[in-house]
């Protein structure tokens, strides 16, 4: 598939600051593509930089084939939905998606049709007369969300949209923006510092730290196999630890298959650690065997997590929770760990 | 602590009554004929409709209004504009603009006035006009409170964002502003202006330095009744704080609503 | 877009022009021309000779000086005391409280300097009464006096010393009451303590408001007392407005001592404020 967005070579300072530092990154046409991480790694400057309200240092945008570096933002055919609070307050939902279409110039009745039939698919066909300060948080969203798409944008814009909204709702927003997203086919960056929130959502992920693209892939390939040691650390709940210490905590023998002494750190997943109380009768040749103590359960509903400490190394091990196998606090446990799940930097 | 709450009712009754009882004498006093004993005495309207029938009250009413429509419709769109181009795209000459805006406070209406007056007292043609000083004194006077207005709902409506939200829509920048953000924040405006419109109305300083008699306020013509006729001067009076009272409810009205208005957003 | 930004300036010039023609030049102008001669256009401090030696300016600049210090100090006691109570009791009283308060706080001037005389004046209401009732307080009251200006003052400092003050006292926690109570101090230790330090910058804020407020205040002044009484805004208005030819010199130096005097104002109460907020002041 050919390139729909392209971005060459993008750098942005804010002064002396360095926000961003030479991004190349190329979205597909139909794809919800995510730009994840941690606040100030400039994430939202990219997609400000993409919808021009913020002026590239230097580097080029293009979209559609065209170069859009030198567009103006409300000629580039770019809907955008924001953090919160982006209605307008004195005009209600109608009024507010209806914004856009009127701006262009299109015919009264033709406005209200492709108005309500959005706001019908945004599922608020009964608040289409309230103003902004009568919704809630996640209706106004919504009602954002139509105002953007209803001009048919080439590309929507998510702004960390659903930052201000809280867990529950923020679930069944998410299913229900990749369903419209689905449905309209459109194009979307959606930006976000919620690992779980780009997990269901994206087609693809471009994990972005300290003005660079860290990685990018798909979500399952990004979990299962990050590429780097702030990759392991941001995406799941990656366990990382210098491969010395690592060696140090280890029992019994040495197993086959990887050589540890090359890398400097080794991460895994706590849900791979198998557990149990008794030392395991034999360990497979390709397994690790570490020996410790439980320090703390967490309970998190479907699973438990312990904090295991081994020595002076913290390990944390998920499993699914089951009533008759709960180890308690200050118990004698052993991990085991299969190596070919383990990641070495 | 049940004490406590008893000394602030006290307190407050008694800050009321020092507040409130020179406004009571003084209405008592335009009613009646005769004070001077401890009751009054011969109740009357007389002293209103001699008020209410001077012509020269008439024009000072009506000079009052006429003078303050001018500095504020100008004041309002000559900060708008300024705060726009300011925020929008000069963040950093902000602060200049509050400074010059707050310096009337602090320096106020006597030495501005004779500050303006001896610039242009000399010389001929518009701008040495009388009334053409008073105008542009007005818009120096209520500067602050025009200034601090339209900044506060500015900041209130979260500006940026709205700007943001509507150049994606579609708009220029300058477009919207007047199309999305002037509608927003015209509660505050309309509010400022009636702070404007109380502190023109109780000006007498700026008005007899420099207009001297070419216009005449409310003001001015208490002061030249008060010479002469203590009962017309004590109705006059009333009928200054009755508007003044009028304006201020106004004001505390849309005030409420706007800040119930922010609360349920 | 970036070269069209410097076009955007231009909605500036209607905001420079207005400022710079009716405030920056002109005060530039008073300041400048306190350093010329009168009499014969040579620059000169003898402006500031006539200002400092003369006895009428010299009463004059006391007299301001009393009245704005006076009426500022009154003003501010009355108005913590109002604007704590109405922190304590809110409720109905405090609504109308807020309300009364609003409403005369235009209250001054001309319509300020005419109630008092109906109240106090030589006929006054109140002296007629306290010369029946025979409370010689009343009965003896002379408005047309430093000490009768600086009651009347204290009328017009009340509403804006309160209103400026009530937001600050949302600052003061009721938790950090609470906690103190918890702690065993009382109400009393706890304004003490925690309660007016944590105040001071907004009082003193206030404070050096109210006293420009005084200090500049004409009006009242004007329509109670004519020329009676020496004060600075007076005597700086007759230098310009009258029948006598225009003194812009010796105008222009009264009005820079008496900025000079509201910013040495702005100074003090900046620098204690500071101190306070370091919370050096608070040991």
């Amino acid at each position: 598939m050919a390139e729909y967005i392209r971005f060459e070579h993008i750098c942005k300072n804010f002064g002396e600051k360095k926000v961003l530092k030479d991004i190349d990154l190329g979205i597909e046409k139909g794809e919800l593509v995510t730009l994840l991480g941690p606040s100030g790694c400039g994430k939202s400057t990219l997609l400000r930089i993409l919808s021009g309200l913020e002026d590239a240092t230097s580097g080029k945008v293009y979209l559609d084939g065209k170069d859009i570096t030198n567009v103006a933002p409300q000629n580039r055919d770019i809907g955008m939905v924001f953090q919160h609070y982006s209605l307008f307050p004195n005009m209600n939902v109608r009024q507010n998606v209806a914004f856009g279409l009127k701006k262009k110039g299109i015919a009264k009745d033709e406005i209200r049709e492709a108005v309500d039939r959005m706001i019908d698919i945004v599922g608020l066909s009964e608040n289409a007369d309230q103003y902004p300060s009568q919704l809630s948080g996640g209706q106004q969203q919504r009602a954002a969300l139509a105002r953007a798409l209803v001009t048919k944008p080439k590309v929507l814009l998510l702004d960390e949209p659903l930052s201000a909204i809280d867990a529950l709702l923020r679930h069944s927003l998410q299913v229900e923006i990749r369903r419209i997203q689905k449905e309209l086919n459109i194009t979307a960056v959606f930006v976000t510092h919620d690992q779980e929130e780009a997990m269901v959502m994206s087609d693809r992920i471009n994990l972005m730290h300290d003005g660079k693209i860290e990685q990018s892939a798909r979500p399952i390939d990004l979990y299962t196999n990050p590429q780097s040691k702030f990759a392991a650390t941001f995406i799941g709940h990656y366990n990382v630890l210098a491969t010395e210490k690592f060696v140090s905590i280890m029992t019994g023998q040495r197993p086959v298959g990887k050589d540890l002494s090359r890398s400097q750190t080794i991460a895994f997943r706590p849900e791979i650690i198998g557990i149990s109380k008794s030392a395991p009768a034999n360990v497979p040749a390709d397994v690790y065997l570490l020996k410790g103590k439980v320090s703390m359960s967490l309970p998190h509903g479907n699973f438990l997590r312990y904090n295991i400490s081994c020595g002076q190394t913290q390990i944390d091990v998920d499993t699914l929770f089951n009533r008759d196998k709960l180890y308690e606090d200050g118990a004698e446990v052993y991990l085991q760990i299969p190596a070919e799940s383990c990641i070495l930097f | 602590m049940k004490k406590r709450k008893g000394l602030s009712t006290v307190f407050i009754v008694i800050v009321l009554i020092w507040l409130l009882v020179p406004l009571l004498v003084s209405l008592i006093y335009s009613l009646f004929e005769n004070w001077a004993g401890i009751v009054p005495k011969g109740f009357t309207l007389q002293a209103y409709a001699s008020v209410l029938t001077d012509p020269q009250f008439g024009k000072a009413l009506l000079d009052t209004v006429l003078i303050c429509i001018v500095p504020i419709l100008l004041t309002n769109v000559i900060v708008l504009l300024a705060l726009f181009v300011v925020t929008a795209y000069f963040p950093r000459l902000e602060k200049y603009v509050q400074i010059i805006c707050m310096v009337p406070y602090t320096v106020q209406g006597v030495i501005l006035s004779v500050s303006i007056l001896s610039l242009y007292v000399g010389g001929k043609g518009f701008f040495a006009s009388r009334v053409v000083m008073l105008t542009g004194a007005y818009c120096i006077i209520i500067l602050p409170y025009v200034y601090q207005g339209i900044r506060n709902s500015m900041r209130s409506v979260n500006m940026p964002m709205l700007l943001d939200a509507a150049q994606m829509l579609g708009c220029s920048r300058i477009e919207a502003f007047f199309k999305v953000v002037v509608p927003n924040i015209m509660s505050g405006i309309i509010v400022s202006s009636l702070l404007a419109v109380g502190i023109i109305f109780g000006d007498y300083v700026l008005i007899r330095n420099l207009a001297g008699s070419t216009v005449t306020n409310l003001q001015m013509y208490l002061y030249q009744v008060m010479k002469a006729d203590s009962r017309k001067s004590s109705a006059t009076f009333i009928l200054i704080m009755l508007v003044m009272f009028l304006i201020t409810t106004v004001v505390l009205v849309l005030k409420a609503k706007n800040d119930k208005g922010k609360k349920e957003r | 877009m970036k070269k069209k930004r410097s076009i955007y300036l231009l909605a500036l010039l209607p905001f420079l022009v207005l400022t710079v023609m009716y405030e920056i030049i002109p005060l530039i102008g008073v300041v400048i021309s306190s350093f010329i001669s009168d009499e014969n256009g040579a620059v000169t401090a003898a402006n500031y000779g006539t200002v400092f030696s003369k006895l009428l300016y010299q009463k004059a600049m006391q007299n301001s000086l009393k009245i704005s210090t006076l009426s500022s100090l009154a003003g501010i006691l009355i108005a913590f005391l109002g604007a704590r109570s109405y922190y304590e009791k809110r409720g109905k009283l405090g609504q109308i409280f807020m309300t009364i308060l609003n409403m005369v706080s235009n209250f001054a001037g001309i319509p300020l300097a005419f109630a008092y005389m109906i109240l106090l004046g030589n006929a006054g209401v109140m002296v007629q009464l306290g010369r029946k009732m025979g409370i010689d307080a009343l009965a003896n009251f002379n408005l047309y006096s430093s000490n009768g200006m600086t009651f009347m003052y204290i009328y017009f400092q009340i509403p804006l010393a309160t209103l400026l003050l009530i937001p600050a006292f949302d600052g003061i926690r009721k938790e950090w009451q609470e906690a103190a109570l918890l702690l065993g101090a009382g109400k009393g230790t706890f304004w003490l303590k925690v309660g007016i330090p944590v105040l001071m910058p907004s009082i003193l804020s206030t404070f050096s408001v109210l006293f420009a407020n005084a200090l500049a205040a004409y009006a009242t002044a004007y329509a109670l007392m004519m020329n009676m009484l020496p004060l600075l805004p007076i005597q700086i208005a007759g230098c310009f407005v009258g029948d006598v030819k225009m003194q812009r010199g010796l105008g222009g130096a009264l009005s820079v001592v008496m900025m000079l005097m509201m910013v040495v104002m702005i100074f003090i109460t900046n620098t204690i404020s500071r101190r306070f907020q370091k919370g050096e002041a608070v040991k």
